[in-house]
């Protein structure tokens, strides 16, 4: 294992984060407040409890969820598709590493940039509202599981890309829509049985509710499903991005 | 003793059905400076890429200090340096931190004295802090070859290093490669400018439409392939050359005042002596002679145009 390698390309990927601070800690942390101001007090007050939970509180997950899934995948993709576009992947398919390491550099490096926007919005949101976790370590397990399988996700992603335009195509048409529509904002019990029904073939529904109920004992789906999902879409990205650097597919010619 | 790179067989096409090279056999020797020549598309890029790790070999091998490249890939790359052909630069780094990320890409602990030995000898030193993008162009290049350095490299790779780059770093460069070479690195460098082949290198390789036409001691290159010339200039022009002289192989230049001839210097005879005592029998009167020998780019251009 090259330890150095992996550090090296961590920290380099870290070090983009802080140049590039207010794009990538201000920006979010801005529209977080910004929900809350609309969702949470400007509507939040004509919406009943749900579950026992004021609605402030009840989105809280949801909007830690939102934010990670969409920077997991951001950082991911552009940290591995800017190498590609200005060529100096070069260097880093020219050096004495393995796919695993470039992965875990890149990857690592994408998911601790959101877990560090998770905690902040987790900070700012406590001003907002009263805040509640009952199950520490699962709140963590969904956080980091979340984070790590999303920023794979990115980083296939920006493998794929070969333009700007590829690189937010996922992202905005697809991530975006599933993760309003899998109940960031409302309980799925608050649609008709038919949406119901198709909300529960929206993979990012079981990530929320299982994480949501890490801090209400409140959830759409049961817990054990979440997990169970939470970790199969884990194994798929970890399956994609292996069958890439096996066949060097969009890296190597 | 065990070539620095050992290339047997080596062959690319590419997804388009485009082959690059075929079967190429090579052995680099440990600190010899080789230079590869070939025009445009010639196959020379796809050669380093593959020895380099960044493009995927069609069939063949390549061994570097004997680790295969594929197999034992980690051992193999460590004693490597690339510096490629397009100036790709992490834009918004400092000349420091990414000349320092290639260093720890390469498996290799922080070395801060290194690389300020490295930035100072390219006379980077100044703007260790800049950030990439407010270099110049030649600057650039520079930054490339000590990202290439960092990790202290036993082979260098420098595809067309020169290309577009002022005198100053031109020389500067050279002066790095000799020093280098006398600690020992093997340096293989692709360029089209053949004067710099022909004043650095140790040893010529052509490659030309995927193939290694030859590979050869620069002074044996010469020495086989060079032709000279012999020019004579006359006191009083000539209309014609005289029937006498048919059977050399002469041509009259500058209205009729210049003789030139060419002979083979590995012939068993030059010929010179018999034309000169030829000339005087026809009462050819000479003012002037010089003889040249022909440099590598004529036979570089001779060798290419043979197997076109």
């Amino acid at each position: 294992m090259n330890f150095e390698a992996i550090k090296a390309i961590y920290f380099f990927e870290m070090a983009r984060m802080r140049r590039t601070l207010l794009q990538s800690v201000v920006s979010p942390v801005l529209s977080t407040s910004l929900y809350f101001i609309v969702f949470g007090a400007a509507i939040g007050s004509r919406i009943e409890e749900i579950d026992g939970v004021g609605y402030g509180s009840f989105i809280v997950p949801g909007l830690m969820m939102l934010t990670l899934l969409q920077n997991s995948i951001s950082n991911a993709s552009f940290g591995i598709y800017f190498p590609k576009f200005v060529g100096t992947i070069y260097e880093v398919l020219s050096a004495p590493i393995s796919f695993v390491e470039i992965v875990l550099g890149y990857v690592g490096a994408a998911a601790t940039k959101s877990l560090i926007l998770g905690a902040i919005i987790l900070a700012t949101a406590h001003l907002f509202v009263p805040i509640e976790i009952r199950h520490p370590f699962w709140m963590v397990f969904f956080l980091v599981a979340t984070a790590v399988t999303f920023s794979l996700f990115g980083f296939i992603i920006g493998i794929w890309a070969d333009n700007f335009e590829k690189l937010q195509l996922i992202p905005l048409l697809v991530v975006t829509p599933l993760v309003f529509l899998g109940g960031s904002f409302y309980s799925i019990q608050m649609l008709p049985e038919f949406w119901q029904k198709v909300t529960l073939a929206n993979p990012v529904l079981y990530l929320i509710s299982g994480f949501r109920w890490s801090f209400y004992e409140t959830a759409d789906v049961s817990v054990e499903v979440s997990i169970a999902m939470i970790i199969l879409f884990l194994v798929l990205c970890i399956g994609l991005v292996w069958w890439i650097f096996r066949t060097g597919y969009k890296l190597k010619t | 003793m065990q070539p620095a790179i050992s290339v047997s067989q080596l062959s690319k096409v590419y997804d388009s059905g485009f082959q690059a090279l075929h079967a190429v056999d090579l052995d680099i020797m440990n600190g010899e400076i080789l230079a590869l020549l070939g025009p445009n598309g010639a196959g020379k890029t796809t050669l380093i890429s593959i020895i380099c790790g960044i493009v995927n070999p069609t069939g063949g091998t390549v061994r570097v200090q004997g680790h295969d490249i594929v197999t034992d890939f980690r051992a193999a790359r460590q004693l490597i340096g690339l510096v490629p052909q397009e100036l790709h630069v992490e834009t918004f780094e400092t000349v420091w931190d990414t000349v320092s990320y290639s260093r720890g890409l390469f498996g290799k602990k922080p070395n801060p004295p290194l690389i300020e030995r490295i930035l100072k000898d390219l006379s980077l030193w100044e703007k260790k802090d800049s950030r990439i993008l407010e270099l110049s162009g030649g600057m650039k290049r520079r930054v490339m070859i000590a990202k290439a350095l960092a990790h202290e490299p036993r082979i260098l790779f420098l595809d067309e290093p020169t290309a577009g780059v002022d005198v100053e770093l031109r020389k500067d460069m050279w002066q790095l490669v000799r020093g280098l070479r006398e600690g020992g690195v093997t340096i293989i460098l692709t360029t089209h400018y053949i004067e710099e082949a022909e004043e650095i290198a140790d040893r010529v390789g052509v490659i030309n439409k995927g193939r290694l036409i030859l590979v050869e001691e620069k002074e044996e290159l010469m020495r086989k392939l060079g032709k000279k010339q012999l020019t004579l200039e006359l006191n009083a022009a000539l209309d014609s050359l005289p029937e006498a002289l048919a059977r050399y192989d002469l041509d009259l230049e500058q209205g009729g005042e210049r003789i030139v001839y060419r002979y083979d210097t590995q012939a068993e005879r030059t010929g010179i002596g018999s034309l000169l005592a030829d000339l005087n029998r026809a009462g050819i009167s000479i003012k002037d002679l010089a003889t040249e020998q022909s440099s590598l780019e004529d036979i570089f251009v001779t060798l290419v145009e043979e197997t076109r």
